[in-house]
């Protein structure tokens, strides 16, 4: 008794029950979490939350989670309880939790698995349930309706195979997601092996792929750079069986191939590339997202790939950018395991819900900076540099069209000169410079003296190029948005973004992966972001950049005019 | 045969001692006002209709049975068949029922219901009017029939046949032989009648049918009396056939004590954390909500209330449902710190100069006003946002909201939820089954609603964590309210003076900061969650409010560095940097206006110029000069004076003034109607007994004095405080007794406190017929 005596020790609150109330955790009435990292239970509790909470921001001081229906679910999903995720935020929660908000999480996390696909020994595929109510709800509803069979006893209704994906993500919709048990294919075997010769798997990949096995289907979230190909090499060498590896473009399939060789039992025989340039089907074949959305007089042409062979996995490099025709394909590839690689769940499109349903829940990930403090990427210092405009510019941008204006302020002259002077400070340092737009791409290349690798560049020049980037033969490149995605560039130390893809969080999620890379030297990379000052280019640096400081990479911001003193203090 | 007993409640009541009028009085204080001159008005106040309403209202199921099943059985009745009735043991709830006199008892001890009571009782327990009440609708021929068709002898006499009918009904033996020859299908009619309602709908009731010409089961039974048309289209099952049928029991389950609460273990102190937490969120958005008031108030809509936009935008800037937004205006209103006033246009939602106290009480007092406000108030906010019977919709802070039953389900729920022990959580739909039994009367959907209501609102309110209460909500119940903010305070998280800046321009307070540090942050910097902790974020916008409400970005460094416990992030402190170089390096203060010309010279005439002295003129610089007269006059004025000049707009790089914070005068709480007179005192009640006692004397006393002698015994009765009870004859002649305390006596007039008027009137010492002082009066 005596809970009025609450008394302070250490200016902290005591009941008289012992228990403190000075968790690290704070719950908000908008479901977030903010989680005090300085906290000496931090650590503790951050592994507690990470199953059913989504990390949101990692600046500094205080990470935000951020608790969704779909993080929930993909709790329940990893075989937690509302109980426990109930239990973890009073444990932890330095005040009170809402009521409403702890009913609110058992009600959210009760709805998965009342239905569950399963395999019926007699009619195959059905959707069974534990609440009858709830099957009568969705059966009635108008989207259900069409996809569901015979009622085979009052808690069980037949699903056509075929319709499995479908389901699930109406299903979703719907509120009632649906728990998948039906099992997979083992697919057509095949010995893959991995060959660890003067490498191993980091503790987390391993992890990583025991999570996604382990759960059957998800997704794997990595940072840039942290090794995400080889999570995917790690599955393939587990499921022993013919792969399917989808990925966003010839140069990441090219990567991919490289890879695999390197690090598995697998031949240049046994890999295939399918892509527009080729189109080899082979026991692990490795297809581009382009060459699958290819449509002649609206039928998609290469559909017939995914019946090629009876896969026993497919792997989706990149998902948070997998387009809309690979997941209507992929809700007919449930009966196969799928793995899902990304550095972010963030979709731009508001998808997220449908790589829940179509690929699977999320069964492993760390944040950025974690990987960071093991040593398995570089850390990276951002700095965003704004460039002054000359009244000239600043009177032709005034009158520019309001279209044409991010174009104009990211191509100026004054900018230029900037990068010039950049390019001049970092002359012993692998430097990339990327941009969006081609013509400043020529123009810079020209002036610095550099080649300039962009759409119309040939593979083969640019793997020519990259190589001798990679041996140091060259040390600036110029590159347009082609080189966002999954090439591999070890030794660039030093990236200047002069423009982009307007406001595009992932795009500079991406671009700073390219330099995050472990150093052989052990230094940390930079990042430039060139902005012309007052203009809407600025504007849509802080929306890029708000990604990276909630990740904890916080930009400095430094007047073109200051730069000589940046590394002075 | 009946004896005659002649008694009455009056007789029963002038019998009992003061202790037991007492309780009388205690248990119906509605009695006491006025005061009654003498037992035998009290006896017919006693049995007035909304007397006995009131008193039935509060009776629980139990005794309501009791005295349902002594409406049913045959005057007089005793304890034991009434126990036999009812199937349980009746002594206690018989006791308090005569208590309470609903029920009396005549010279032999025999209980007797008065008429009221039976009449406002109504179809007790669901069973039909007596056979003798319900026969006598039919005329003496048909009568007779059914006498004949049961195998009496009418006697010619109406009355006396009917009576006669239903004393066979009455002897078990004879009406079970009758029910005998009852076809299956009469059995069956009789039996869907027999546990209510005892009426039947039947086409063509009004056919005199009898035992030959009855061609079905029904008429079998109108033709013997066993139902009996009332019209032409019902029938009645009498009652002695129905209780017949019931196997003598009035109630087919008798509900002696109260259904137990249905509790399941809960954690303590987790209800206590939870209900603190809530207690002090409630606080902060009462106060949140008030401060956005002040500044952009909503109209009031002409039919009263807030309009359906406004509140959905005040419940998305406070980022609460819409519910809680009701519950929390209709609370601010019942706490009197919100009302609607004038904004010079319109009529608007305001914050009243209480709130300015309430903000500066510590929170636990805050939360006090608000969850007593809450707890006695008549609106009911769960109410809005459903249709009226004309389908308009009842809107928030509206008219036709206010429910008498509200505060006091409010009150009983409260009550019931502190009964259930410590670490036990009780049910909504137990503490609905709970109520309905304490006053089954009263009960209804509105209650049922209520009883839900009452329990969201007190979890919103910090009372309760669903359906658990904590422990200041367990003091507070019980009336010790000062205790139970004495704990909440201690069980409050500290107030805190500092916040963690971060790198992606956000400020978090992990915890409750003092209210003049969040209100400059919330000037500063947009609110972006709120809860525990309240995360703020920077944005160009926000910190160019600051600028524009004055503050230089030294305030905004200063205010920053001094409430940080971290190094302010570069990228913060360029963001201010940058807004301060934008905002074009103007100065801000705390003038009204300013006027800002190239010309130098015309500042100097305008400084100089007589018209121009009102508007208070200041130079700042050789070009700016500051006004102490707002833009529109200045402007205006100098207009007038022939010069042109132009407003400044207020996006740019001028000053720009904040909304004033307003107020509405103080207000008083919304009057409430009271749904139970107040608990009287126990000396009031002393003295209404006393009253009485000397009023039954009255009656029976001629008081006579010589003139002198009252003149002196009023004159020491006024010096002294003392009350006497007085013989008096008004202008119009009518004599009556009346206790009085004298006040002062002069010019042949006294002054004194009546207490059956219940106030301080005026009597003319010559019209006093006699006087006599209360003490000298033996006990009885």
């Amino acid at each position: 008794m005596g809970w009025g005596l609450a008394m302070a020790v250490n200016g902290r609150l005591v009941t008289d029950n012992g228990r403190m109330t000075d968790g690290p955790l704070i719950v908000q009435s908008d479901k977030t979490l903010l989680l005090e990292v300085d906290h000496e239970q931090a650590s503790e509790c951050r592994r507690e939350i990470a199953p059913f909470a989504e990390l949101e921001r990692s600046p500094e001081h205080v990470h935000t989670y951020r608790l969704t229906p779909l993080g929930l679910w993909n709790a329940r999903a990893a075989g937690h309880d509302a109980e426990q995720v109930v239990d973890v935020l009073l444990r932890y929660s330095r005040y009170a939790v809402p009521h409403a908000l702890l009913v609110d999480v058992a009600d959210t996390m009760d709805r998965y698995g009342r239905l569950r696909l399963e395999k019926h020994p007699m009619h195959g595929l059905v959707l069974a349930t534990t609440d009858r109510a709830v099957l009568e709800e969705v059966i009635r509803s108008k989207k259900v309706a069409p996809l569901v069979g015979e009622r085979v006893d009052p808690d069980t209704i037949v699903v056509h195979p075929s319709e499995r994906g479908h389901l699930k993500q109406v299903l979703l919709k719907l509120g009632w997601p649906a728990e998948d048990m039906a099992g997979y294919v083992d697919g057509e075997a095949h010995p893959i092996g991995l060959v660890q010769d003067g490498w191993v798997m980091r503790p987390y990949q391993q992890e990583a792929m025991e999570g996604f096995w382990h759960g059957g289907s998800g997704v794997v979230v990595l940072p840039c750079g942290a090794g995400k190909t080889i999570v995917g090499a790690a599955a393939m060498a587990q499921a022993q069986a013919t792969t399917l590896i989808l990925v966003t473009n010839t140069v990441a399939a090219r990567q991919w191939r490289h890879e695999l060789l390197k690090r598995t039992t697998l031949t240049e025989d046994e890999i295939g590339e399918y892509s527009g340039a080729r189109k080899e089907v082979r026991p692990v074949t490795i297809a581009t997202y382009q060459v699958m959305t290819t449509r002649r007089k609206g039928v998609y042409t290469h559909l017939e790939l995914l019946d090629a062979k009876d896969w026993g996995l497919v792997v989706y490099d990149e998902v948070h950018l997998l387009p809309a025709p690979i997941f209507r394909m992929t809700a007919d590839l449930q009966a196969r395991r799928r793995l899902g690689l990304t550095a972010t769940l963030v979709r731009e499109d508001g998808r997220e819900g449908d790589v829940f349903s179509l690929i699977g829940p999320k069964r492993y990930d760390a944040p950025w900076k974690d990987i960071e403090a093991q040593g398995y990427i570089a850390p990276a210092d951002c700095v965003e540099v704004r460039v002054t405009l000359t009244e000239s510019e600043r009177l032709a941008y005034a009158v520019a069209e309001p279209e044409e204006r991010y174009r104009f302020a990211s191509t100026t002259a004054s900018k230029t000169r900037v990068v010039e002077a950049l390019v001049e400070r970092h002359r012993q340092d692998q430097t990339l410079v990327i941009g969006q737009y081609l013509d400043q791409l020529d123009d810079l290349g020209e002036r610095l003296g550099a080649p300039v690798i962009k759409g119309d560049t040939t593979v083969k020049e640019r793997e020519r190029l990259f190589q001798a980037f990679r041996i140091g033969e060259i040390s600036l490149l110029v590159v347009s948005k082609v080189a966002n995605f999954s090439i591999d560039l070890p030794e660039a130390a030093v990236a200047i973004q002069v423009s982009g893809t307007f406001g595009s969080r992932q795009e500079e999620a991406q671009r700073l992966g390219r330099i995050l890379r472990p150093k052989a030297d052990g230094r940390s990379a930079r990042f430039y972001a060139v902005t012309s000052r007052d203009t809407v280019d600025q504007d849509f640096a802080a929306h890029r950049q708000r990604f990276l400081a909630e990740q904890g990479y916080a930009y400095r911001i430094v007047d073109a005019d200051d730069l000589p003193s940046l590394d002075a203090s | 045969m009946p004896t005659y007993r002649p008694r009455s409640l009056a007789e029963d009541l002038r019998a009992r001692d003061d202790a037991a009028l007492g309780a009388l009085l205690r248990a119906r204080p509605d009695l006491l006002s006025p005061v009654p001159s003498d037992v035998a008005s009290l006896a017919a106040r006693a049995t007035t209709r909304p007397s006995v309403q009131r008193a039935l209202d509060l009776l629980d199921r139990f005794r309501l049975q009791v005295l349902e099943v002594l409406c049913v059985l045959p005057e007089p009745a005793d304890e034991a068949t009434v126990s036999k009735a009812l199937g349980v043991d009746a002594g206690a709830a018989l006791t308090d029922l005569h208590g309470q006199a609903l029920v009396y008892r005549d010279t032999e001890g025999g209980l007797v219901v008065p008429r009221t009571v039976l009449d406002v009782a109504g179809q007790p327990g669901g069973l039909g009017p007596p056979a003798e009440q319900a026969l006598l609708v039919y005329g003496p021929r048909r009568i007779a029939r059914v006498a004949t068709d049961l195998g009496l002898e009418p006697t010619g006499d109406p009355v006396g046949t009917a009576r006669a009918i239903a004393a066979l009904f009455l002897d078990a033996q004879r009406l079970d032989d009758l029910l005998a020859t009852a076809s299956p299908a009469a059995r069956e009619a009789l039996d869907a009648l027999a546990w209510g309602p005892p009426t039947g709908r039947l086409d063509n009731a009004g056919r005199e049918v009898d035992a030959d010409t009855a061609t079905t089961p029904v008429e079998w039974l109108l033709a013997h009396g066993l139902l009996v048309a009332v019209d032409a289209r019902t029938v009645v099952l009498p009652r002695e056939v129905g209780l017949h049928l019931r196997g003598g029991l009035v109630h087919r389950e008798a509900a002696p004590a109260i259904p137990e609460h249905v509790t399941t273990p809960v954690d303590q102190v987790h209800v206590n954390r939870t209900a603190g937490g809530a207690a002090a969120t409630v606080v902060r958005q009462v106060e949140d909500l008030l401060e956005l008031w002040a500044v952009a108030p909503p109209r009031v809509l002409r039919a009263g209330g807030l309009g359906v936009r406004d509140r959905a935008r005040t419940a998305a800037a406070l980022d609460v449902d819409e519910e809680s937004l009701t519950l929390l205006v209709e609370v601010a209103q019942a706490a009197a710190l919100l009302a609607a006033g004038d904004d010079g246009v319109d009529e608007v939602w305001l914050p009243t100069t209480g709130f300015d106290d309430w903000q500066d009480s510590p929170v636990s007092a805050r939360w006090l006003t608000l969850v007593r406000a809450w707890r006695d108030t008549t609106r009911t906010p769960g109410l809005a946002g459903a249709r009226d019977q004309r389908g308009k919709t009842l809107a928030p802070l509206g008219p036709d909201l206010d429910r008498t039953l509200a505060p006091v389900v409010r009150r009983a729920v409260l009550a019931d939820l502190a009964a259930v022990p410590e670490g036990q959580a009780t049910t909504v739909e137990s503490l609905a089954e709970r109520l309905r039994w304490r006053a089954p009367r009263r009960g209804g959907r509105l209650q049922d609603d209520l009883v839900t209501w009452t329990v969201g609102e007190a979890g919103v309110l910090g009372l309760a964590a669903g359906t658990a209460v904590s422990r200041p909500a367990r003091l507070f119940a019980a009336g010790d309210e000062d205790a139970a903010a004495a704990l909440l305070e201690a069980a409050l998280p500290p107030l805190l003076d500092h916040v963690l800046l971060q790198a992606d321009l956000t400020a978090v307070a992990p915890g409750p900061l003092g209210s003049d540090l969040a209100r400059r942050l919330r000037l500063v910097a947009d609110v972006e969650s709120t809860g525990g902790a309240t995360v703020y974020r920077f944005t160009e916008a926000s910190v160019r409010r600051a600028f524009d409400a004055g503050w230089s970005s030294g305030d905004v460094a200063d205010l920053l560095s001094r409430h940080s416990r971290t190094p302010v992030p570069q990228p913060l402190s360029y963001l201010v940097e940058d807004v301060a170089r934008r905002h074009g390096r103007v100065r801000v203060s705390a003038a009204a206006s300013f006027v800002r010309c190239e010309d130098e010279a015309i500042l100097g005439e305008l400084l100089t110029d007589r018209r121009a002295v009102a508007l208070r003129l200041r130079r700042l610089a050789p070009t700016v000069l500051a006004a102490q007269s707002s833009a529109d006059v200045v402007l205006s004025r100098l207009r007038e004076m022939g010069y042109a000049p132009a407003a400044e707009g207020a996006d740019g790089d001028v000053v720009v003034r904040r909304p004033e914070s307003r107020r509405t005068s103080a207000q008083r709480s919304p009057e409430r109607s009271a749904a139970v007179p107040p608990q009287p005192k126990a000396a009031l009640l002393d003295a209404a007994v006393r009253a009485l006692r000397a009023g039954e004397r009255a009656a029976t006393v001629t008081v006579s004095r010589p003139t002198a002698d009252v003149l002196a015994m009023l004159t020491q009765a006024a010096a002294g405080g003392e009350s006497l009870w007085i013989g008096y004859v008004d202008a119009e002649g009518r004599g009556s007794q009346r206790v009085i305390e004298p006040v002062s006596v002069e010019g042949g007039h006294v002054s004194a406190y009546d207490h059956l008027r219940g106030a301080v009137r005026s009597f003319a010492v010559h019209r006093i017929t006699g006087v006599s002082a209360m003490d000298d009066q033996p006990a009885p």
